[in-house]
C-alpha cells in the first residue's frame, strides 16, 4: 500500500487523467494515420505498401515546400507583432482605472467571433466592388482597389493580418492573467526611486510575466504549424500558392486530390517539425528559462 | 485596479495608445452590426455601410429559423461539460507539473506538445471510427470528451505558467500543517489560481462554443446540433441572406460577451480587494 | 388503474411504433440551398411518397462544404444514406474503386435504364463494364450577354475569336467588363474557363484524343489555347476587369454584375437559368443565351461540352437497396415529375438526361430555357459536343487543371510547364486505374 503513495507516484496520479483522455482521443487514432503514409491509400478501399515513395515524392514538391516556408513567415510574424502590441496594451491596462472593462473587450471582441464571421467580414471590407477600397478611391486614393486577399504578393500577409487581428486580443487577456501576480509594493518602491514607466515594465513586471510570456511564445509556435481556419476560409491557400500553408495542402492533398497516403506524409513531417521545435524548447529549459 | 501605478501625465498617452487599438479591434465589427439591421435587399448594394432603413426583423427570423432556444440549450451543455472535464483533469496535471515535477515529467510536457500540433485531419477519421464502435457517435459526451482532449494541453500548460510562480512556502506551511498533497492542491493551489483558472475556462469555454469540425462530423442528428453548425449551415440555407447571417452571429457571440463582462469584472475587484501577491 | 394505463400506453406504443415502421424508409443526403430545398421537398419527396405508401424517401440536406467529408466518413464505417451522391463522375469513381458502391446492373437490366437514359450520361457511370451510378442532371457551359444592351449598340453576338475580340474592345470603350465572372466561395471556378478554352480552340476531336491518350496535353494546340486563355484573363482582364478581381467576386455579385450592366457577358453553366431569371425579372433589360464562340479553326463549328454535374448510386451498406432502386426507378420513369421539377429550377438542377419530345414540356416552360434544351439535343446529336473537365477528368488532373491554372496566370511558370505537369498526371492517373470511361466519338 505505502508504495502507492510514494510521492513521485501520487504526482504521476495528478498527470495521469490528461493522459489518459489525450492518448485516447488524439495520439492514437494520429498513430495509425501516421501509419498511412507508408501506404497510396484513397481515403476508403484497399491500400498498398509503398515503402518511402510518398516522402520522396515530398521532397520534391515546389508547392510542398513553398508551404514550410509559408508557415516559417507565419510563425515569425505571429511571434513578434502580436505578441509585443498584446503586451504593450496589457501593462498599459493595469495602470489606469476608468474604461478597464471596455477596453478589455474592445481587444478580446473579435476573438470571441467565429473564424467564418470574422473572414466575411474581412471579406466585405476587401472587396473591389464594394469595399474600403471604392470609399477611399472617393478621395482620391488608390489604395485597396484590389483585394489583398487575391493579389499574390499580399496574400499570406493579409490572411495573417485578419488572423492576428483576431488573436492578439487573447494574448492581452493571458498577460493580464500574468502581471496578477506582480506585487504592487514592488511598483510603490519603483515610484519611490523615481523610476519610468519603461523601467518599471523592464525591471518589474517583465521578470515576474516570463513564465506567462515564455508559455505564449512556445504556444504560438506550436499553433502556428497547423494553422488552417482563416486561411481556408479566406483564400483556400490561393492565388496561385501564394498563401497556401502546411495545413491547407495537407487538405487539399486528402480531400480534394483523395491522395490520403500523401497527405499522412505531410502530417508526420509535421510531427518531425515539432519535435525539432520542442527539442529547442528543452534547451531553453537547461539554460533556465521556465518553460 | 491598479498595478502599475503611473504618474498623471502618463496616463493621458495610455489612454491614446489603448484608444487607437481599440479602434482596430473594433471598427470591422460595426460592418457586423450595421449588416444585422439592414433588410435582406439593401444587402446586395450596400454590404459595409450604415443601413439606409433600420429592421430589427433579422433577429426573431434568425432566432426562430436557426432554432435558437435548442441549440443554445445544445451548446451550452457542451461547454459546461467540457469545462468540468477539462479545467479538473488540466489543473491537476498543471499543479503537478509546476510544483511536484515527477521524475519523466518532462516527457510528459514533451509529448502534450506535440500533441497540441496535430491538425484535426489527422486524427478525424480514425476517431470517428473509434466513437462509432463505442457508441459514442452521435452523443453530447462524445463530443465532451474530444474537446476536453483537444483543449487540455494548452489548459495544463497555462494553469502550470502561473502555478510555478506560486511560493513555494505557502506550500511548505501546509506541509507542517499536516496537509497532503491532494489537500495542498484543493487548499492552496487552486484558491490561489483562480485567475488562471477562469482565463482557461473563458478560453476552452470559447473554443468549444465556436467549434464547428468536431460538431458537424460527430453529431448528425439534427435534435443534439450545437450553435456554431447552425451558423454554418445559415450561409448555405440562406445564402441571399447575409443580413440574416450577421443578425445570427451577433446572437452568438451575445452570451460569450455577457460571460466575459462578469469573468473580467470579477477580475478587477478580486485585484484591489487583495487577491493573490507573490 | 395504473396497470391498465400502463398497458395502454404500451399497447399505444406498439400500435404508432408499427404504424411508423410499416413504411421503408430510404435516405438521401443532399446539399443544402436556400432557394431550392423547399421545391425538392414538394416536388420530390411529397410527390414520391404520396404516390405509394410502402416507401418514404427522406432527405437531409447538408452544407455542401461538410458533405463529401462526411458521406466518405459514414460509408467507410459502414454507415451513410441510403442513397450514395456525388458532384460528378469523377468522385463517383472514387467511390466505386473502394467498393463503396452497389453494382447496379441487376436493377438496370429489371427496369431497362438504359433504354431510359441518353448513352452517353449513361456511360458516365459505367465503370469495368458496369453501371455503378445515374447521371441526375445534365450541363453545360454557355455564354450569356445582355439582349436589350448588344440590341442599343447594334452588337451581334460573337460566335468566333475575331467577333469576341471586336465585342470586347468595344465593350471596355464603354467603360464595361467584357465577361462577369469570379471565383470567390467555388475556386474550381477555373476549369470552367480552362474547358471552354480547350473544347474551343483545340476542338473536341482533339480534346477527345487527349481523354484516351492518344495525344499528349503537351501538343501544341492544347499549350496555345491555354496562352490564349491567359492572355484574355492577365493580359486583357476580360473576367470582371482583372484577374485580381476575378478571383474576390462571388456568385451573387457578379451575377448583380451583369444584370447591373457592369458586364456585357458571362461565361457559365445552365446551372445559372434560376438565378438569371429571377435577376432579370425586375429589371428592363433582357438577357439572352448563346453557345460558346469558336475560338480557332480547330473547332469550326460550335459545340456544347458534355458534363454530368450529379451522379447518385446504391449505398452496398443499405438494408433497402430494392426500395432505393425502385424509387430511383421512379424517379427515371416519369418524365412528368422529372420537368415539373426541374422547370420549378428553371432546369437548373434535376436536369435528368432523358429522351424528351417536345409535347413533353409544359406550355409555362421559359421559352429561353427550351430554345436550349432543344438547341442542345440538336447540336450534340450532330456530333458537336465537348467535355467538360469535371465529368471526363480523373481526380488529380482534375484539381491540377484548376488549381495550378492560377500559377500560369500568377507567371510563375509557363503554359508548357503546366501541360507537362498536367501530362504527369495523366500518366499516373492511366497507371492506376483511375481514368473514368469516355464515350466512343
Amino acid at each position: 500500500m505505502k508504495i502507492f503513495l510514494n510521492k513521485s507516484l501520487i504526482a504521476w496520479y495528478f498527470i495521469l487523467p490528461v493522459l489518459f483522455i489525450h492518448l485516447f482521443v488524439i495520439a492514437i487514432p494520429s498513430i495509425s494515420s501516421l501509419a498511412l503514409s507508408l501506404t497510396d491509400f484513397r481515403g476508403m478501399g484497399k491500400l498498398n505498401y509503398i515503402g518511402f515513395e510518398n516522402f520522396i515524392e515530398l521532397f520534391d514538391d515546389r508547392y510542398f515546400i513553398k508551404a514550410v516556408y509559408h508557415n516559417v513567415i507565419w510563425t515569425i510574424a505571429f511571434l513578434t507583432i502580436p505578441v509585443f502590441v498584446a503586451l504593450v496594451c496589457a501593462y498599459l491596462l493595469t495602470g489606469i482605472k476608468r474604461g478597464q472593462l471596455f477596453f478589455r473587450l474592445a481587444f478580446f471582441f473579435p476573438y470571441m467571433l467565429a473564424s467564418v464571421v470574422n473572414c466575411q467580414i474581412w471579406k466585405y471590407l476587401f472587396s473591389p466592388i464594394y469595399g474600403i477600397g471604392t470609399v477611399l478611391s472617393g478621395f482620391g486614393l488608390d489604395l485597396f482597389t484590389t483585394s489583398p486577399f487575391t493579389t499574390k504578393e499580399y496574400s499570406l500577409f493579409a490572411v495573417a493580418f485578419v488572423d492576428g487581428w483576431h488573436f492578439w486580443g487573447f494574448l492581452v487577456v493571458i498577460y493580464l492573467t500574468g502581471m496578477y501576480q506582480v506585487d504592487s509594493s514592488l511598483y510603490e518602491a519603483a515610484d519611490i526611486e523615481g523610476a519610468s514607466k519603461y523601467q518599471k515594465f523592464r525591471y518589474i513586471t517583465l521578470p515576474m510575466i516570463r513564465p506567462v510570456l515564455v508559455f505564449t511564445i512556445m504556444i504560438i509556435t506550436i499553433w502556428s504549424i497547423p494553422v488552417f481556419d482563416y486561411v481556408f476560409i479566406l483564400t483556400k491557400g490561393g492565388p496561385a500558392y501564394s498563401s497556401e500553408v502546411i495545413g491547407t495542402y495537407m487538405y487539399s492533398q486528402a480531400f480534394e486530390r483523395f491522395n490520403v497516403g500523401y497527405s499522412s506524409a505531410i502530417g508526420t513531417m509535421m510531427f518531425f517539425y515539432v519535435l525539432i521545435i520542442v527539442g529547442l524548447f528543452g534547451i531553453l529549459r537547461r539554460l533556465g528559462w521556465e518553460v | 485596479m491598479e498595478v502599475a501605478s503611473f504618474r498623471k501625465k502618463e496616463l493621458i498617452s495610455n489612454y491614446v495608445i489603448l484608444g487607437i487599438f481599440a479602434i482596430v479591434s473594433l471598427a470591422p465589427i460595426l460592418v457586423l452590426i450595421f449588416n444585422a439591421f439592414k433588410p435582406a435587399v439593401e444587402f446586395g448594394t450596400n454590404p459595409i455601410g450604415l443601413p439606409n432603413n433600420i429592421t430589427f426583423q433579422n433577429f426573431p427570423d434568425a432566432w426562430i429559423q436557426g432554432e435558437y432556444s435548442k441549440i443554445f440549450f445544445n451548446s451550452f451543455k457542451l461547454v459546461l461539460g467540457t469545462l468540468i472535464l477539462c479545467i479538473s483533469v488540466s489543473s491537476l496535471a498543471g499543479f503537478s507539473l509546476a510544483k511536484l515535477n515527477p521524475k519523466g515529467s518532462n516527457l510528459v510536457a514533451i509529448y502534450l506538445l506535440v500533441g497540441i500540433s496535430i491538425p484535426a485531419q489527422m486524427f478525424l477519421l480514425p476517431l470517428f471510427l473509434l466513437w462509432k464502435n463505442l457508441g459514442l457517435l452521435n452523443t453530447h459526451i462524445g463530443l465532451i470528451i474530444i474537446y476536453s482532449a483537444l483543449n487540455a494541453p494548452f489548459a495544463t500548460f497555462l494553469i502550470r505558467s502561473y502555478m510555478i510562480r506560486l511560493p513555494d512556502e505557502l506550500f511548505d506551511a501546509a506541509k507542517i500543517d499536516g496537509a497532503n498533497i491532494l489537500q495542498q492542491f484543493f487548499r492552496v493551489a487552486i484558491p490561489l489560481s483562480w485567475p488562471v483558472l477562469l482565463t482557461s475556462a473563458l478560453v476552452v469555454g470559447l473554443a468549444v462554443w465556436n467549434e464547428f469540425l468536431f460538431a458537424l462530423t460527430f453529431v448528425q442528428d439534427e435534435e443534439l446540433k450545437p450553435i456554431s453548425t447552425i451558423l454554418f449551415a445559415f450561409s448555405w440555407r440562406f445564402i441571399n441572406n447575409q443580413a440574416l447571417v450577421s443578425a445570427a452571429s451577433i446572437m452568438m457571440v451575445a452570451p460569450v460577451v455577457i460571460l466575459f463582462l462578469l469573468f473580467q469584472k470579477k477580475f478587477i475587484s478580486g485585484l484591489t480587494s487583495g487577491g493573490v501577491k507573490g | 388503474m395504473k396497470k391498465i394505463i400502463d398497458s395502454l400506453l404500451v399497447l399505444s406504443f406498439i400500435f404508432t411504433s408499427s404504424a411508423v415502421f410499416a413504411k421503408t424508409q430510404i435516405s438521401w443526403w443532399m446539399e443544402a440551398r436556400a432557394e431550392r430545398d423547399p421545391i425538392v421537398m414538394e416536388k420530390l419527396v411529397n410527390a414520391y411518397n404520396s404516390s405509394q405508401d410502402e416507401i418514404e424517401l427522406v432527405i437531409e440536406f447538408t452544407a455542401q462544404e461538410v458533405l463529401g467529408e462526411k458521406l466518405r466518413t459514414a460509408l467507410i464505417s459502414g454507415g451513410g444514406p441510403d442513397i450514395v451522391r456525388a458532384a460528378g463522375p469523377s468522385f463517383i469513381k472514387e467511390y466505386q474503386m473502394a467498393g463503396m458502391l452497389e453494382n447496379l446492373d441487376s436493377y438496370a437490366d429489371q427496369y431497362g435504364w438504359n433504354d431510359k437514359i441518353v448513352p452517353w450520361a449513361y456511360n458516365s457511370g459505367v465503370f469495368d463494364g458496369s453501371l455503378y451510378a445515374l447521371p441526375l442532371t445534365y450541363e453545360s457551359m454557355i455564354m450569356l450577354y445582355n439582349k436589350t444592351l448588344f440590341a442599343e449598340n447594334g452588337w451581334g453576338v460573337p460566335t468566333t475569336l475575331e467577333e469576341l475580340e471586336n465585342v470586347a474592345s468595344k465593350a471596355k470603350a464603354m467603360d464595361m467588363n467584357v465577361y462577369s465572372y469570379g471565383s470567390t466561395g467555388w475556386q474550381p471556378t477555373h476549369e470552367h474557363l480552362v474547358g471552354i478554352y480547350l473544347n474551343n480552340y483545340a476542338g473536341p476531336e482533339n480534346v477527345y484524343k487527349a481523354l484516351i491518350g492518344e495525344k499528349k496535353w503537351t501538343d501544341p494546340v492544347f499549350v496555345e489555347a491555354i496562352e490564349l486563355l491567359r492572355k484574355h484573363m492577365v493580359d486583357e482582364g476580360y473576367w470582371s476587369g482583372s484577374l485580381e478581381n476575378y478571383y474576390a467576386i462571388d456568385w451573387d455579385q457578379f451575377h448583380d454584375a451583369f444584370s447591373a450592366r457592369d458586364a456585357a457577358m458571362m461565361t457559365i453553366g445552365t446551372w445559372t437559368f434560376q438565378r438569371t431569371e429571377m435577376n432579370f425579372s425586375s429589371i428592363d433589360d433582357d438577357w439572352g443565351w448563346a453557345p460558346l464562340p469558336s475560338l480557332s479553326s480547330n473547332s469550326p463549328n460550335q459545340n456544347f461540352m458534355l458534363a454530368i454535374g450529379t451522379s447518385i448510386g446504391l449505398n452496398p451498406n443499405s438494408k433497402n437497396k430494392d426500395a432505393a432502386a425502385s424509387m430511383l426507378n421512379w424517379l427515371f420513369s416519369n418524365k412528368d415529375v422529372v420537368i415539373n421539377l426541374s422547370n420549378s429550377l428553371e432546369f437548373a438542377e434535376f436536369n435528368l438526361p432523358l429522351y424528351y419530345e417536345d409535347s413533353d414540356f409544359p406550355t409555362d416552360v421559359n421559352p429561353k430555357i427550351k430554345d436550349f434544351l432543344s438547341t442542345f439535343g440538336k447540336v450534340t446529336g450532330e456530333g458537336n459536343y465537348g467535355y467538360c473537365t469535371w465529368a471526363f477528368w480523373p481526380a488529380e488532373p482534375g484539381v491540377h487543371i484548376w488549381k495550378d491554372m492560377e500559377v500560369v496566370w500568377a507567371g510563375d511558370i509557363s503554359v508548357a510547364d503546366y501541360m507537362a505537369d498536367h501530362q504527369k498526371l495523366w500518366d499516373k492517373a492511366r497507371d492506376k486505374g483511375t481514368t473514368l470511361s469516355i464515350p466512343d466519338r
